[in-house]
């Protein structure tokens, strides 16, 4: 369902990306590893189009993205290609005038214009399940790190995408709080959901099903297990 | 060497250049006092044109002192004689018993007229009668600030019509020209004679006999006995020798009236009551009875300022947003709209939309094309305050929408909101927040500046100040009040500008 083609990107003189070819099964979960500085999260910004690239292409489900200077992605392919691709960001990246409810709201409503009332339907049922029915009206503020990222998952969750990608997604958390987000994402991957996940955690690269290790810029190993 | 003698010879140098001064001070030059602004035919050119100013050389040279012309705002002539800047006031300024205390008058050098002038076009006013009837609109009839023309009009057409005080007599002849925003001008008989009966205003005539006759007079400071005696000695010569007629004549001046001349400067000066040629009634005017005109002015600002901040917020929120996101060749366009707003003065702007623009339009276009974009001083004042201002407020939504952390942006856009809906849904409502109280002083800032309308024929509080200023008994109070006004309405803005700052600075640290 994703599939990247010798993806080459600089930043500057830097080259950060040096020809990464890799695929994603629908149903896959696949961990990307490596040291700090390896190119792991700028692969997944890649992908929804956070960030330009200079070399390959990127295909998601048909959605074909161009690197740079060559053929131009038209917006509408733009949108439905970032529909497709949800994500979790390190930050959690919630909207701090909105309520938790609101947050998981504001994909069906804005991206998919959705009603005020049907959003709500949809968000209701996924705040319950990241264990958050109880904070519906809380603004981010009020919530523990753990919760807002809980709710950032469930806000990616609500446009129903395709593939999710995790960037990091437990790193700004203590041991505890990352826990309950590593169990929310399990859940998820026992459901099926297609996610691609930047980590540093060994207890997650052993359950995924296939591990991208990568260094410097280059793909150095893709173990599936 | 004793030490007294010491000093002596340091101070020698400084005496050798004070001496020749205090040597020629029994002949200093004579510092006349008046406003080119006012223009034709009094002074004009470079303050060295005009049946005044050969007056002035003429009297100089009479009195054995160079004459040397000191350029002043005409309503504040007076001001600024008794200050000491000046040594007379000879502007067409009318002779005014009650100001003869503080600036006693020499005899008068001109007799005036008050003449009603209106556009060629219009057959409705013929008379003075004439504007006391009942319309659909008011009339609008311009008049010189501070002139007894404007004093004149408020008191006997004050109730008929709507007096409209100027600041300058060419912009009057403007605004009657094109009919839009003026319909008559009041006008002493000099400005009539020149620009309209002598034809430099061809789409103006002069209608009705003249009205009110007075004197032009030259203002002293009270200690200058000698000096008033002088002039009026100088005076005296001009009439007799035919001098004065020679320089009126050549101005399209002389007329009967100043025949009249001789027999009044030989009368006691200042003329005793029953003698004044014609007087106002009751020219006294106190506080109270401005009290309702005080309020419409207040009114008038806050409506100003109320009307052009959301207009100048929505304006600035759309021009930082093109700076921020759109396209190079728009984000060019905006940063140019924004320095160029923020790097003139507010003032040189409102004449702009005022009177260059239709001026402009009118130009190119024709009279047709220039109605379209003459509108009324009131929307011309809202408009110049809120694109003034718009380039603010643009700064403080750009410095808003760069506070708010990258992460917000691209979690919108990973969402799949088009980056439209991102700026709306997600960006704004943040940067809002952000600039509540750099916006809230803004808003105070404009609120004060709304004065600048004062210039445009608008009468709020700072245009009811120069209205009135010429009253030496209600100078200071009315002053006092409206400063009072302009603090008291921005003194709780600033209190809330306070409170909604902590509040927000609570909100993003909690």
């Amino acid at each position: 369902m994703i599939a990247v083609t010798e993806l080459r990107k600089k930043r500057g003189e830097n080259t950060v990306l040096d020809g990464i070819s890799l695929t994603v099964r629908k149903g896959e979960v696949a961990a990307i590893v490596g040291p700090s500085g390896g190119g792991k999260s700028t692969l997944i910004r890649c992908l929804n189009a956070l960030e330009p690239f200079q070399g390959g292409h990127i295909d998601v489900d048909g959605l074909k993205l161009h690197a740079e200077g060559g053929e131009k992605t038209p917006k509408a392919t733009l949108l439905a290609l970032r529909r497709k691709v949800g994500m979790v960001f390190q930050q959690f990246n919630l909207f701090p005038h909105m309520t938790a409810l609101e947050n998981v709201m504001s994909g069906p409503r804005f991206s998919l214009g959705v009603s005020r009332a049907e959003a709500e339907k949809i968000a209701r049922p996924l705040l319950e399940k990241v264990g958050l029915a109880q904070k519906a009206d809380s603004k981010p503020d009020q919530l523990s790190g753990g919760q807002q990222q809980r709710v950032a998952i469930a806000r990616a969750l609500a446009v129903s995408p395709s593939v999710i990608l995790f960037d990091e997604p437990t790193s700004a958390l203590d041991p505890q709080m990352a826990a309950e987000v590593m169990a929310v994402i399990l859940d998820l991957a026992k459901e099926g959901q297609t996610m691609v996940v930047v980590t540093h955690s060994t207890e997650f690269t052993k359950r995924a099903h296939t591990v991208h290790t990568l260094e410097r810029g280059k793909l150095i190993s893709s173990v599936s297990i | 060497m004793n030490a007294a003698f010491r000093w002596l010879h340091q101070l020698a140098p400084f005496l050798i250049f004070v001496m020749p001064l205090t040597a020629f001070g029994q002949d200093p030059p004579l510092r006349w006092g008046g406003d080119k602004a006012g223009g034709a035919p009094f002074i004009y050119g470079n303050g060295d044109v005009g049946f005044e100013v050969e007056l002035a050389n003429y009297l100089g040279k009479k009195i054995g002192r160079k004459p040397e012309f000191k350029q002043c705002d005409w309503d504040t002539i007076p001001d600024t004689l008794k200050l000491g800047h000046i040594d007379i006031a000879l502007n067409g300024l009318e002779f005014l018993p009650e100001r003869e205390n503080e600036f006693p008058s020499t005899i008068p050098y001109f007799i005036y007229t008050l003449r009603l002038i209106v556009n060629v076009s219009d057959e409705s006013i013929r008379s003075w009668e004439d504007l006391k009837k009942p319309r659909k609109k008011k009339l609008r009839v311009g008049v010189l600030r501070g002139s007894f023309a404007q004093r004149y009009m408020e008191e006997k057409f004050g109730n008929d019509v709507e007096v409209i005080p100027t600041k300058e007599v060419d912009e009057t002849f403007l605004l009657v020209e094109e009919r839009e925003r003026m319909d008559a001008t009041v006008q002493d008989s000099p400005a009539a004679a020149y620009y309209v009966q002598g034809g430099r205003r061809p789409k103006l005539k002069v209608v009705a006999p003249p009205a009110h006759t007075g004197f032009y007079v030259i203002l002293t400071n009270p200690k200058d006995v000698e000096l008033r005696k002088q002039l009026n000695e100088a005076l005296k010569e001009a009439m007799a020798s035919g001098e004065l007629q020679r320089i009126y004549e050549k101005y399209g001046l002389w007329d009967s009236d100043q025949e009249r001349l001789a027999y009044h400067q030989i009368r006691p000066w200042p003329p005793v009551e029953g003698e004044k040629v014609e007087a106002l009634g009751d020219t006294g005017i106190s506080l109270s009875d401005l009290a309702r005109k005080i309020a419409w002015a207040a009114w008038m600002t806050i409506k100003l300022a109320c009307c052009a901040m959301p207009l100048a917020i929505l304006l600035g929120m759309l021009v930082a947003i093109g700076r921020m996101y759109g396209p190079w060749p728009l984000r060019v366009m905006l940063t140019a709209y924004v320095e160029v707003l923020r790097g003139t003065p507010i003032l040189l702007q409102m004449y702009v939309w005022f009177a260059l623009i239709p001026n402009l339009i009118r130009a190119i276009g024709g009279d047709e094309l220039a109605s379209w974009f003459t509108a009324a001083p009131f929307y011309v004042g809202i408009f110049g305050l809120a694109i003034n201002y718009s380039a603010a407020e643009a700064e403080n939504y750009r410095a808003g929408l760069q506070a708010i952390p990258k992460g917000q942006m691209e979690a919108a856009l990973a969402l799949g909101m088009s980056p439209m809906t991102a700026i709306r849904r997600i960006m704004l409502p943040q940067a809002i927040r952000i600039v509540i109280p750099p916006v809230t002083n803004d808003f105070i800032a404009l609120f004060k500046d709304t004065s600048i309308c004062s210039m445009i024929l608008i009468t709020e509080l700072t245009g009811l100040y120069y209205q009135y200023k010429w009253n030496r008994e209600i100078v200071l109070e009315l002053a006092l009040t409206i400063g009072l006004i302009y603090l008291f309405i921005s003194y709780p803005l600033s209190l809330l500008a306070l409170r909604l700052e902590k509040r927000l600075a609570r909100g993003t640290h909690a």
